[in-house]
């Protein structure tokens, strides 16, 4: 199956003062990083179109992958039956799930059959508009998406929280010592050691991934 | 499985065998039976733990065939936690090999005249019931070691650990897995107290030089089989999801979907479940060492399981599941899976249900008895449980009994059963199901299986709310009959999503049986189930007030969506009426 349309290659744009972290390790140690898309990464986007514009134009997701695969969504915590008439907002939450086990799994589905178990806690359609402008949302992937467009993310480059960013280091810094080749904030090499006496200034960091 | 083996362990002199044709139970496999001999010869008013009661084992209709992912067994019993009818049911080894053996079921029944400990070995050559007080107060684990030193390891075991033997009613009857490690476990209900209530502490099974069960329609058989395999295998779900996550896969879905009962069902999200979401137990089973894939027993082919490794690479535990996690980890704010996966050994070697002992522990630390979030004390508080300590047996009889001792009100039950992990508030369409199912608070009494296809009840908009009534009925009914065929639950998202994977199961039972069952029967099979039980449990002095949520649940909103149980009491009383 093919996760991005054809002809994309989207990179996601630093954003200004924002230190950049490039990692170039191992290919085999990018999991390690995908706990940090569970807990959610920011996207820096046009905000105000539905999730599904949002999907396929702005991360660059395939239709048919989209439409097969990406069977559970939650916008700001609420499963959503319809992604082309639910609205992306400054400041949201996209949380993208393969289709899940269990009744539970069934329930939440996007259109499931069985909706109506959880129609207190589901997407309602905006009343009001909401402007295109440009802003922020966080994605949070999940399960079978992680390990699919998990290493793409973190390649393009992803936004992440200080706090998350430095819980990270704090707990992999030893598991990071093999297989690592060299880490750069900004223009300046870093190592481990360096990086674990780093000053964390910045509300976020800018942070990509490559695989060797 | 034309036969019906009963023990009576309170025959005078000894236990006495007896073997009978099936009769009135013919046709029938798993929880159809189990209910039906619970509901035909049990006196809803007996005491679970008398000689009265009768603890039923009872394979699955299509369980000791080639079919796949047909390994489940039922135990059934008037339950010491609800005071109601049990069925619960797992996965294991024996389904197959007590199939093979040729027994639809085992019934123990009567109550020992003499303090012994017996064991029950079952071969080819007959039955053999001999006391072995040696065996006292072992944990499932050492037990099975002993028995493999006895009888070699062609066996499979059906155990009870300490908690059993005390007759604590969150104690629970253990299978062993494919390694012969008591890792499977009927675990709702308090049934392994019924079987330590008849002087049993093993059923060792050995099947050396029994075949395959043979179909009516070997070609059709055959040709079924395939077609369900293939469904189970190229669906996302069952062919992927499952396999590489296991059910720890729900983990951050339900708590982004803020279902997440956490601190004892306080509100629906848990901080950091991340660290114990069932990608982050696949990434520490997959560095050790562990495995991420793996059947509970022999012909499956989702293998949702997995197997837990130490720090130090040593075996430790099978893949703790998603509820497991769930109730020992973000129900009591503990976000450690190491400490998780002990537990869940703890659980597994003194034969503790994990939901319930999770929820229980949730309760407990509600009550100040230990800190939300502290492992070490949770591990403890299951240990006094192992040990049989006065406070050990208030915790191990379960959620309800402890927070009545500690005047705890948020109370996460039903009918004396822990809810699992799923909030009702968020779910709504669950708490239908937690409410008014007939075993107390279970997630898969009503599961998904399939009930667009069966048609059951007729058409519901799956978009309006007013459906959940009746989508919880149709859902209890479906269940129902496939808990009768011995199929594991997690064949319903293929089911549910291809036809043609339905249609592989019918054909499947028809060619094995020679029947020509429809849907529709697959539905009334479904009904005359839920009705056997229903009676029980009125003649049991069960009433509509017991189908009904925890107060609480009405009126603690839960964020963060901030909502409270909306069901009526009258609409919970429309479920059953079909």
């Amino acid at each position: 199956m093919k996760f991005l349309k054809k002809s994309d290659r989207i990179d996601f744009p630093e954003g200004r003062n924002t230190p950049c972290l490039l990692l170039t390790l191992k290919a085999d140690m990018i999991p390690i990083f995908f706990q940090l898309l569970q807990k959610g990464f920011m996207v820096k986007t046009r905000v105000g179109c539905s999730i599904k514009i949002f999907l396929l134009e702005q991360l660059g997701l395939d239709p048919e992958y989209l439409k097969k695969r990406v069977q559970t969504v939650f916008l700001d915590s609420e499963p959503v039956d319809n992604i082309d008439t639910a609205i992306i907002k400054n400041g949201s939450v996209l949380a993208l799930s393969a289709a899940m086990p269990g009744l539970l799994g069934a329930v939440l589905r996007r259109g499931s059959y069985y909706a109506s178990m959880r129609s207190e806690i589901s997407h309602k359609e905006e009343i009001e508009s909401v402007p295109l402008q440009e802003g922020w949302v966080v994605v949070k992937l999940f399960n079978l998406l992680i390990r699919e467009l998990g290493p793409i993310f973190l390649e393009r480059g992803i936004w992440i929280k200080k706090n998350d960013l430095q819980g990270f280091f704090k707990k992999h810094l030893n598991g990071l010592k093999v297989g690592l080749e060299s880490i750069r904030v900004d223009d300046e090499e870093y190592n481990l050691e360096k990086l674990s006496k780093m000053e964390w200034t910045s509300g976020e960091f800018f942070l990509k991934i490559r695989g060797v | 499985m034309d036969k019906i083996l009963r023990i009576n362990m309170g025959s005078e002199g000894g236990p006495k065998v007896t073997e009978e044709a099936r009769g009135a139970y013919e046709g029938m496999g798993g929880r159809t039976l189990t209910s039906a001999i619970v509901s035909g010869e049990v006196p809803p008013l007996c005491h679970p733990l008398g000689e009265d009661n009768k603890l039923i084992i009872a394979p699955g209709l299509l369980s000791g065939t080639i079919a796949s992912t047909s390994g489940r067994i039922s135990v059934g019993c008037k339950s010491p936690l609800t005071g109601g009818i049990k069925e619960a049911n797992s996965g294991g080894q024996a389904s197959q090999v007590l199939a093979r053996l040729g027994y639809g079921a085992i019934v123990l029944e009567g109550k020992p005249k003499d303090d012994n400990l017996y064991k029950i070995f079952i071969n080819n050559d007959g039955v053999k019931i001999s006391p072995d007080n040696s065996l006292k107060m072992l944990g499932n684990y050492d037990l099975v070691e002993k028995m493999k030193e006895e009888y070699g390891d062609k066996i499979a075991c059906i155990s009870i650990g300490p908690a059993g033997e005390m007759k604590l009613s969150a104690a629970t009857v253990a299978f062993t897995d494919m390694e012969l490690r008591p890792t499977r476990h009927a675990g709702r209900g308090g049934v392994g107290a019924v079987m330590g209530s008849k002087g049993v502490k093993v059923i060792v099974l050995d099947d050396t030089g029994m075949k395959m069960r043979a179909p009516k329609d070997p070609e059709k058989f055959r040709e079924a089989n395939k077609i369900f395999t293939e469904g189970l295998k190229k669906h996302p779900v069952t062919g992927e999801a499952l396999p590489a996550y296991g059910t720890g896969v729900l983990t951050n879905v339900i708590n982004e979907a803020g279902a997440y009962p956490t601190n004892n069902f306080k509100w629906g999200r848990f901080d950091n479940c991340s660290a114990i979401s069932g990608e982050a137990e696949a990434e520490i089973e997959e560095s050790r060492g562990g495995f991420t894939t793996h059947g509970c027993h022999r012909g499956c082919v989702i293998q949702c399981s997995g197997i837990y490794m130490d720090k130090d690479g040593q075996y430790l535990t099978k893949q703790p599941e998603y509820e497991t996690v769930w109730a020992h980890g973000g129900n009591c704010g503990i976000d450690d899976l190491d400490a998780i996966a002990m537990m869940d050994r703890l659980d597994d070697d003194y034969g503790l249900d994990t939901i319930e002992m999770g929820a229980t522990i949730g309760v407990a630390m509600e009550a100040g008895v230990a800190e939300f979030g502290d492992a070490d004390a949770a591990i403890n508080l299951i240990h006094e449980v192992g040990k049989g300590t006065p406070l050990g047996r208030i915790l191990g009889n379960g959620a309800a009994v402890t927070g009545k001792v500690f005047g705890v009100e948020r109370v996460p039950v039903v009918k004396g059963q822990a809810m699992p992990a799923y909030d009702p508030r968020a779910i709504q369409g669950i708490g239908v199901t937690y409410a008014t199912s007939t075993m107390g608070a279970d997630h898969t009494a009503g599961y998904a299986i399939a009930t667009n296809i069966l048609k059951v009840g007729g058409y519901v908009d799956p978009l309006k709310p007013e459906g959940q009534i009746e989508l919880s009925r149709n859902l209890q009914i479906a269940t129902a009959a496939i808990d009768s065929t011995g199929m594991c639950l997690f064949i319903a998202f293929p089911v549910l999503d291809q036809p043609e994977t339905f249609q592989a199961l019918i054909d499947m039972l028809n060619a094995f049986y020679g029947l020509n069952m429809t849907a529709d029967d697959v539905t009334e099979l479904g009904k005359k189930v839920l009705k056997m039980e229903r009676d029980f449990n009125a003649d049991a002095g069960f009433t509509a007030k017991h189908d009904r949520l925890p107060d609480f649940f009405m009126k603690e909103a839960f964020p963060p969506h901030n909502v409270t149980f909306q069901v009526k009491d009258e609409d919970l009383d429309r479920v059953f009426d079909w």
